[in-house]
């Protein structure tokens, strides 16, 4: 987005507060500076030579989930979630990343030796008893900051990654699809089990799977304004999956799918275009693109769905992972109140602003605890990974799984 | 500015995390729904009438203003600090009391969000009528300070109405309450009529108790297309008289068709003069007959056609044009100046050729659309607020427009407010007696001239 592009959108805020009402962190907080309204001010007053970077515009710019809510119901449909981006990218350029970050996305996950590498060393602290140690024994309490409730939070590593568990190709005898399967560092870095489940559901709908070589889609960069790192990323996938040659694209991780969507746009070019309109979400290909065929063993329980805020805003997906749900022999499906509303996982919103994160994650939970449901699917591990903790946190005793895990257990 | 030692005082009040200072933080305090800004010196939060208390006594210690503000969604400028000093930010003291569903009556702190009563008196079959469009994000303590109106105020009335009780910090860091559970209260002068509207210039609300009523049973939309403006303003008086009280009777002129229609393609007819949408509630059972009785008044006043919603989604739909009438209207032009005076009902048509008339001779976009019912009308102006000249133009029409309204027996504001952006046409209807005794009013509850200065009064010398 160029400057006059933005300015012309910031001008077009007419301050009516509607923002107010869907921000997941203005319901927390009530705080001005917080909700979309507030920003675009402040970004607008930063355009006009009327405000610097300072750490305080720097820490309220870190301050959105990037959630959507709020750029969906604008009436003057002002595309929220993209300023801040853009302002995160002037931050990145002006200010530099942050040395950790920088580190992070410019080599770690540019280098799938060395993230696996750092996987590993995770999956040892954990299974070393040395974190069942420091857990216990309170340790980590005595760290400064939230280090230690946060800890809990970081999921359990793979102790293998989900993509060298598995073959490269899986062929079926009269394949209806070529399908490249992206997915997505989480799943294959801690959720092995979801990328194995979906494996599973396809296996079942005589699909040939390729599952490249592939990197981070660039998302977690782009979000801290690292246009740069994320370019790179995107071209690598692209790169390879045109290798591929496949049929169509899917992913597991609602977050990665919107930014797949988005390397047309990021890159420009045929490839990436082609690329982009390949990508679909799981549950668009069994539920949407080919007929969802269930085994015949019954789940039994009552289910609800969570909309990841990348899915249901972010691709439009709304329908799909509910029809299959209800597809489910056993399984009663429950809607609960505002489905749609952010988690609070927000890529590593929950790591860096913990304590906000929690709030917003505690609505999340009272819906799903009204709703009754034993439990909780939903299309993103991050998501996952959030409505886990704050179960914990809640000590309700309700399970939190995939989609892709939940079809597969009827086989 | 603030001295140091002040800020010091308020951080001791309402704790630091609860005072802002940064030049970031003020400027998302700076503005409300009006398109102006003016920067304050700090910001409050506080979380009990207690605290309110001893941040007013500290303003007339050290005389600086205090503005009140709820969600800041005002469309007259009513929290925006014109003259610096400390915004009262209500939106931490955001808690229900009690729903006390013998009485009927509710009790409320005043950054709760008038929405969220309703949810809940609604979940008890109960009912809190009044439904500024703002409902889902402005407050209830904003809707009493500027007895907020909305569409049902045909049939129910407006904030006003409902309020029975308020808990008040008087300028000067008093607690008084006055009125409370009864219906019937005649004990002295009626403080409550004067601090509901009062925009925040003579105590800040801290308690609020709201009269509830059971919620009526079901209801029904149609919406009513015209060719001519006068035909649809004839069928609103006929409809009236003819008994049947509607709970909303919106109006859109051709101007504001044209933008739904080309914002939303929803098949409305882009030749006619004025389309009504009209609701009734109450008993099912007598619903259908309402409804026919008014498509026959309305047959007869020459609508052109009649739609009566038979299911949720018909209703919704007809809703979901008026509900984005805010949104294609700013497709136009960025800027949207919204009035919203109010003139009787039969002078309707008369207002609306007036308004169209003065937007011509200055070259202005305008679009109206309101509540036709009750005669207030918004008149929107769409312009570029970068365009200064365009501003100018704006102002002078905005200036003629007020003249008109209260020409044909109107009023400058039906529902958002004189505010700072009104003040300086006040006196077109009130005349130099009836400004005095507001003034007198307003000098003898807050001599110190701490809450909220330069709103209503300016545009004159002594603000
Ligand atoms: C999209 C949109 C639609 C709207 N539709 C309508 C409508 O249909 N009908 C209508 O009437 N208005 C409407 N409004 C105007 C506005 O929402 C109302 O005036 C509302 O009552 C303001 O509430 P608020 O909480 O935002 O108050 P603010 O804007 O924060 O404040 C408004 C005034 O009240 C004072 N105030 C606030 N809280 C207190 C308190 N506790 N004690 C004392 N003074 C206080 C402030 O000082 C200020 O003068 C609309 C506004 C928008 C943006
Ligand atoms: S809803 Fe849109 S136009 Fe309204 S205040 Fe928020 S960002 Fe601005
Ligand atoms: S994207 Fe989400 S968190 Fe960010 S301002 Fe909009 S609603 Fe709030």
């Amino acid at each position: 987005m160029d400057n006059k592009t933005i300015k012309e959108y910031l001008n077009r805020c007419s301050k009516c507060g509607g923002c107010q009402a869907v921000c997941p962190l203005y319901g927390e907080t009530h705080s001005e500076p917080l909700v979309a309204r507030g920003k675009l001010f402040l970004m607008k007053n930063y355009l006009d030579g009327n405000l610097d970077l300072s750490p305080k515009m720097m820490e309220l710019m870190s301050l959105c989930l990037l959630c959507k809510a709020c750029t969906v119901q604008c009436p003057n449909r002002i595309p929220v979630d993209e300023l801040v981006l853009s302002i995160r990218r002037e931050i990145a350029h002006h200010k530099g990343i942050p040395f950790v970050k920088k580190n992070v996305f410019q080599h770690l996950l540019q280098n799938n030796g060395r993230l696996t590498i750092a996987a590993k060393l995770a999956y040892l602290y954990q299974q070393s008893g040395l974190q069942w140690l420091m857990r216990k024994t309170n340790i980590l309490g005595l760290l400064p900051g939230e280090i230690a409730r946060k800890e809990k939070l970081l999921p359990r590593m793979a102790k293998i990654p989900f993509r060298a568990q598995v073959p490269k190709t899986l062929s079926s005898s009269k394949p209806r699809l070529r399908v490249g399967y992206y997915t997505g560092c989480l799943t294959n870095y801690v959720f092995a089990e979801t990328g194995h489940a979906v494996l599973k559901v396809l296996k079942n709908h005589s699909l040939d799977v390729v599952i490249p070589e592939q990197w981070c889609c660039g998302l977690p960069a782009l979000a801290s304004g690292d246009e740069e790192s994320a370019v790179l990323l995107a071209r690598r996938n692209i790169e390879a999956f045109k290798k591929a040659d496949v049929d169509i694209i899917i992913t597991d991780c609602a977050s990665c799918g919107s930014m797949l969507h988005e390397y047309g746009d990021l890159i420009g070019g045929r490839d990436a275009r082609i690329f982009s309109q390949k990508v679909v979400d799981f549950s668009q290909l069994i539920g949407d693109v080919i007929d969802f065929q269930p085994g015949d063993k019954e789940v039994s329980g009552v289910a609800t769905y969570h909309d990841p805020c990348h899915l249901c805003r972010g691709q439009g997906v709304v329908e799909a992972p509910r029809r299959l749900i209800k597809a489910v022999p056993g399984i009663t499906f429950r809607e609960m109140e505002e489905s749609d509303r952010c988690c609070g996982a927000a890529g590593s919103f929950n790591l860096s602003h913990y304590h906000l994160a929690n709030k917003i994650g505690h609505r999340k939970i009272r819906n799903v605890i009204e709703s009754g449901a034993q439990l909780v699917i939903t299309g993103c591990p991050s998501c996952i990974m959030q409505i886990r903790h704050q179960l914990e946190l809640q000590e309700a005793s309700v399970q939190v799984m995939h989609l892709a895990e939940l079809l597969s257990k009827t086989y | 500015m603030l001295s140091t030692t002040v800020i010091k005082e308020i951080i001791k009040v309402v704790g630091k995390e609860n005072v802002l200072t940064t030049k970031e933080e003020l400027l998302c305090y700076a503005y409300d729904s009006t398109p102006r800004a003016f920067l304050p010196d700090l910001v409050a939060r506080p979380c009990c009438t207690a605290q309110i208390q001893k941040i007013a006594k500290l303003a007339n210690e050290h005389l600086f203003p205090l503005v009140p503000r709820g969600a800041g969604t005002g469309l007259s400028g009513g929290s925006l600090p014109v003259d610096g000093g400390v915004v009262v930010d209500l939106t931490r003291m955001n808690k229900i009391l009690e729903i006390d569903e013998e009485n009927l009556v509710a009790v409320v702190e005043p950054g709760v969000i008038t929405f969220q009563i309703q949810e809940e008196v609604e979940k008890r079959g109960l009912f809190y009528p009044p439904d500024p469009a703002s409902l889902k994000t402005s407050t209830i303590g904003g809707n009493v300070a500027e007895c907020a109106g909305g569409p049902r105020a045909l049939k129910y009335g407006v904030t006003r109405d409902y309020v029975l009780g308020l808990e008040v910090v008087t300028p000067d860091g008093e607690v008084i309450t006055t009125g409370g559970k009864t219906v019937k209260s005649v004990t002295g002068y009626d403080l409550l009529r004067l601090y509901t509207g009062s925009e925040g210039t003579l105590g800040i609300i801290t308690k609020i108790y709201l009269r509830l009523i059971p919620k009526p049973e079901a209801k029904k939309t149609m919406m009513v297309v015209y060719d001519k403006l006068d035909d649809a303003a004839q069928s609103v008086s006929r409809i009236i008289r003819g008994g049947i009280i509607p709970v909303t009777l919106e109006m859109m002129d051709d101007r504001t068709i044209r933008c739904v229609e080309n914002y939303k393609q929803m098949g409305l007819p882009l030749d006619a003069e004025a389309i009504l949408i009209i609701e009734v509630d109450g008993p099912q059972i007598l619903l259908d007959s309402q409804a026919q009785e008014i498509a026959k008044l309305c047959q007869d006043c020459g609508a052109r056609e009649i739609k009566i919603a038979e299911t949720e989604e018909e209703r919704e739909s007809i809703w979901a044009a008026r509900r984005s009438v805010s949104a294609a209207v700013v497709q136009i032009k960025p800027t949207k100046i919204s009035e919203d005076i109010s003139v009787p009902r039969m002078a309707i048509p008369r207002m609306v050729r007036r308004l169209k008339e003065i937007a011509s001779r200055y070259n202005l976009e305008l679009v109206i659309f309101g509540h036709a019912g009750d005669g207030n009308l918004h008149p929107n102006i769409l312009c570029d607020q970068t365009d200064a000249e365009e501003m100018q133009r704006v102002e002078k029409a905005i200036g003629e427009l007020f003249k008109a309204a209260v020409e044909l027996g109107g009023t400058l504001s039906g529902e958002h407010g004189i505010g700072m952006m009104k003040a300086p046409y006040l006196k077109v209807e009130t005349g130099e007696a009836g400004f005095e005794v507001m003034r007198r009013i307003k000098e003898a509850l807050d001599p110190n001239n701490i809450l909220n200065p330069g709103k209503i009064f300016r545009g004159d010398t002594n603000g």
